[in-house]
């Protein structure tokens, strides 16, 4: 297991390495010109736009400039400073800031969607058929179907106008300001849960280990959760890290709609805003979650059903 | 019967004031504002910032020399009194007593001093400290400014960053710039010739304070990468909370030196919205005290005598932007070869005033002010109230008087069907004998995800084809992805744009200068119309009679009328050839509990956004009380 782990590891550090010079090397090729504003286009004269680019740095060649990334980045753990998002703060500081309150959000809201999504899909696997079954499945069917920001609008407006509550999102205030975001980011979440957990039950339920349990007189509870839940929720387990770390990458467009400051709007911001420093510390963060969190993944997977082996003689999973 | 008289006057007066004074009863301490999610601030630097967005907020926390009243005109701010003793070229600015430097709690951390402008302006001009922001003004105006900006650049390149960034205004500067400090109250200003709009120069950014105290304090990569927490403010309010894409509170400067002389809020809150609609729903909750209304919600609201907003609809004041149809003299093919069909038509005069006669633009207004297009109405290349005569007369209304062409509040008044027709068949015939085909395709390009965009582009296109018909032009609406300057412009592929340009000062100069010929900071013929290419020698002996008029009265220093009477022919003549076709102003709607006519109202600079002196009602203002408090501006 732990050279599995070791190797898994190393693997895991050239995918970011390769994923972030990758990113690098492709802003690079993206013409200087996108470097100014259409106002700065109409203030700087072309030297001036010629010396900007050369205090950058961002006249020198690819190769020069990504070195110079990775030295910053190993010795002093510097992803350089914003250029447009906040001029000249560290995007570190910048990502930090941002990161905590997108993680917060996203952790209630996966809590609330997994608690309501796993009980509400065993609730309808158990009736399969039933009431409950039918109206989560047009839960499901509604919130799947609905654009969401057509659902954020609907919660917006009943959350404000009916029941009081605000509207945007305040950092000096986040409790109540807190709800509608947290809704809106449940709702789809919620909606995945139950559909997959309701899914794996009634696989499980229809396997001949079951009909054998129910044979030997077990309670229908304990069929339930001892073992069919216990089976199904495998798969499910398997996202569980990788969803729980990308809770730090906040969603943009809740977080736009309720003018959350979180991590979600800032890629599409860095990147429409030729923000280089801030793109590339968001792809090396997106990218070390991603493959740690689906590492883990794995590792949980083993813990929770001991029949799962990630080596075997003829080699890794 | 004239006691009954004086009595229903009196009655008639006191009635009149209780609007007014109702209106502004109960006033609101703390405001609470918006800007767009992707207007977010990007600096707190005020001297390094060229953006709206900055100076919006920054312009509230420091003083410049000079500012706006509500009417526009230049009061002073941190300078009391201003003067020339040579017609324009030598500029004394004597400051207020007891102006003091604070941190964001209104701690006290040193007194502005005149040398802080000295400051101020080598921080602007040194290329190492700077990276050439805001140069342009002071180098085009205050002697010396340009050298030194080339020596810190020569400095940077030759010796590094290091040695430029540690240059202060006691070394090249003093002997190089010519700004001086001649005591701690006084700062005098050598200009390269005689500007009389200098004073109005003194309102930007580029002409801030800055204290090398605080530059002490934090050093020079400090400053670069200021933040509301450690930047030191003098102005009414000091930013006490600021949280990126959230919300900013700006609060009242306990120790603002001006404190008894205007009026402030307690704090101002403004909320980083998503979009209109996000904003129009704050506004609807009592969550915001003013909204900008999108075309739907104006619609929605305006169409609906029982909504709840429908009588408390307010139209705004016109922003500072004058939009043009610019024509493109030397426009290519997407395979880079030149497009000569149009360059060719659009080089004739008579196909151009067929255009200038012939469209009827009021639809396309309709698309910024549903409700009453013919307030954007535009038959001017400058925007309004940019400059004033000593009659008091707007320098646009002398260029309407040099047109003959007035505004009409209920019709679309450029348009003369007669000559239209006559220009377009002289059009047709000549440009029929150069070999130029019928209808010339006319390509405009619009954001491609812009669904606004679009909407108006279709406008324009239904315009095209009603009012100069599909057998002499067609529109054809083109898209670009996110750049429009490097898809659209550098390859030269538009045949027209439609843009708007605001003044950073108070002078016709600052927009009749951008379409000169054979001029390098002429900005709209350099990267625009690109006169400078065309070939046709009719157009280039109009554009170069144009630039002479221009010229001369660009001379004229000594003498405001007389300046401006000149500038007034010479952009008549850019107009009377149509050159550039003028579109439209900005005349949106608005929900609000603030009395747009008590704001400071500036057609150039970055001074509108300060919150002083705001007259406000904790209630709605309705349309009427609104039209009211117009009439009273008006009056005044």
């Amino acid at each position: 297991m732990a050279r599995y782990i070791f190797k898994r590891l190393l693997q895991s550090a050239v995918t970011i390495l390769l994923v972030v010079t990758v990113v690098f090397l492709l802003l690079r090729l993206m013409p200087t010109d996108y470097y100014f504003t259409d106002e700065e286009n109409i203030k700087l004269t072309d030297q001036q736009k010629l010396d900007r680019l050369q205090g950058a740095g961002l006249l020198d060649p690819p190769l020069t400039q990504l070195v110079r990334f990775y030295k910053q980045l190993f010795t002093e753990f510097d992803l350089g400073t914003s250029r447009r998002i906040q001029a000249n703060q560290p995007v570190t500081k910048l990502i930090g800031d941002k990161a905590g309150v997108s993680m917060r959000l996203g952790l209630i809201a996966l809590g609330i969607s997994l608690v309501i999504g796993v009980v509400v899909g065993v609730l309808q696997a158990r009736n399969k058929d039933g009431i409950i079954d039918h109206a989560g499945t047009a839960y499901t069917v509604f919130v799947n179907a609905v654009p969401s920001l057509v659902t954020y609008s609907l919660i917006l407006a009943f959350g404000a106008r009916v029941l009081g509550l605000p509207s945007m999102y305040s950092v000096r205030k986040p409790g109540p300001s807190a709800i509608l975001p947290i809704i809106c980011l449940s709702v789809g979440s919620i909606a995945g849960y139950m559909l997959w957990t309701r899914r794996y039950m009634v696989d499980e339920l229809n396997k001949d280990y079951i009909r054998l349990a129910k044979l030997k007189g077990l309670s229908t509870s304990s069929v339930m959760y001892r073992h069919v839940l216990k089976n199904a929720f495998v798969p499910l387990a398997q996202y569980l890290p990788y969803s729980i770390l990308l809770t730090v990458g906040g969603s943009l467009l809740v977080e736009r709609f309720f003018s959350v400051p979180g991590l979600g709007p800032l890629l599409t911001d860095a990147i429409g805003r030729y923000d280089t420093n801030v793109v590339q510390g968001l792809v090396l963060l997106y990218a070390t979650l991603g493959i740690i969190g689906v590492f883990l993944g794995d590792i949980l997977m083993t813990l929770i059903d001991p029949r799962i082996r990630l080596t075997s003689k003829g080699g890794t999973r | 019967m004239k006691k009954l008289l004086s009595l229903v006057l009196a009655l008639a007066m006191v009635l009149s004031m209780a609007v007014v004074t109702t209106a502004s009863a109960a006033e609101i301490t703390d405001l609470r504002s918006y800007e767009t999610t992707s207007r977010e601030m990007e600096t707190f630097n005020i001297h390094s910032s060229q953006l709206a967005n900055d100076l919006n907020v920054l312009v509230n926390c420091i003083d410049g020399l000079l500012t706006n009243d509500a009417k526009g005109a230049l009061i002073g701010n941190a300078a009391k009194e201003w003067s020339t003793p040579d017609g324009g070229k030598t500029w004394t600015f004597v400051l207020n007593d007891g102006m003091t430097w604070v941190d964001k709690d209104g701690n006290v951390k040193a007194d502005v001093v005149a040398e802080d402008w000295l400051t101020g302006l080598e921080w602007v001009l040194n290329f190492a400290k700077n990276a050439s922001s805001n140069t342009s003004m002071p180098m085009e105006m205050i002697a010396g400014a340009a050298e030194y900006y080339a020596y810190t650049k020569q400095l940077t390149e030759e010796q590094g960053e290091e040695a430029a960034k540690a240059l202060t205004i006691a070394d090249k500067f003093a002997e190089m710039v010519k700004v001086t400090a001649p005591d701690a109250k006084t700062i005098t200003y050598e200009c390269v010739d005689a500007l009389t709009y200098f004073p109005s120069v003194a309102t930007y950014n580029c002409l801030y304070p800055l204290s090398a105290k605080l530059i002490e304090e934090v050093g020079v990569d400090g400053y670069q990468g200021i933040t509301w927490e450690n930047l030191w403010y003098s102005g009414a309010y000091t930013i006490t909370s600021y949280i990126h894409q959230n919300e900013k509170v700006l609060t009242a400067n306990p120790n603002y030196w001006n404190a008894d002389g205007v009026k402030r809020f307690n704090t101002v809150t403004i909320k980083m919205v998503e979009g209109g609609d996000v904003a129009y729903q704050l506004f609807q909750t009592g969550e915001l005290d003013h909204v900008s209304l999108t075309q739907a919600n104006l619609s929605t609201i305006y169409n609906s005598t029982s909504n709840e907003f429908h009588g408390n609809l307010v139209e705004a004041r016109p922003t500072k932007y004058s939009y043009q149809i610019h024509l493109v003299y030397d426009k290519n093919n997407e395979d880079g070869t030149k497009d000569t069909n149009w360059n060719t038509a659009v080089a004739n005069k008579n196909f151009r005033l067929a255009w200038y006669y012939g469209l009827d633009l009021t639809d396309y207004l309709a698309r910024t002010n549903a409700i009453n297009p013919q307030a954007c109405q535009n038959y001017c290349y400058t925007g309004n109230a940019v400059a004033v005569n000593s009659q008091g007369v707007d320098y646009t209304q002398l260029v309407r008087d040099e047109l003959g062409l007035q505004y009409d509040a209920e019709k679309y008044n450029r348009t003369d069907a007669d000559k239209a027709a006559q220009y377009k068949a002289a059009a047709i015939e000549e440009l029929t004998a150069k070999g130029v085909t019928f209808p010339v395709e006319i390509d405009y390009y619009i954001k491609g995800d812009s669904q606004v965009a679009l909407d108006s582009a279709q406008t324009l296109k239904q315009i095209f084809s009603d009012c100069l018909g599909d057998d002499f032009v067609t529109l054809n609406i083109l898209t670009y992805v996110s750049s429009q300057t490097n898809e659209v412009r550098k390859p030269q592929l538009a045949s027209i744009y439609i843009n708007g340009w605001g003044a950073d000062f108070a002078d016709p100069i600052n927009f009749l200068g951008q379409e000169t010929y054979g001029e390098d900071n002429a900005y709209y013929s350099m990267n625009y119309s690109m006169c400078n290419n065309a070939t046709d020698e009719d157009l280039i002996a109009t554009y170069k009679e144009f630039t002479r008029l221009t010229n001369e009265a660009k001379a004229i220093t000594d003498d405001n009328d007389a300046r401006y009477a000149a500038f007034a022919k010479a952009e008549a003549y850019f107009l009377q050839n149509a050159l550039a076709i003028p579109c439209n102003y900005e005349v949106a709607w608005e929900l609000t509990c603030i009395n747009p006519y008590s704001k400071v109202y500036s057609a150039y600079g970055i001074q509108t956004y300060r919150y002083v002196n705001w007259e406000t009602n904790d209630q709605i203002y309705t349309t009427d009380e609104v039209a009211a408090l117009k009439a009273a501006y008006e009056a005044n």
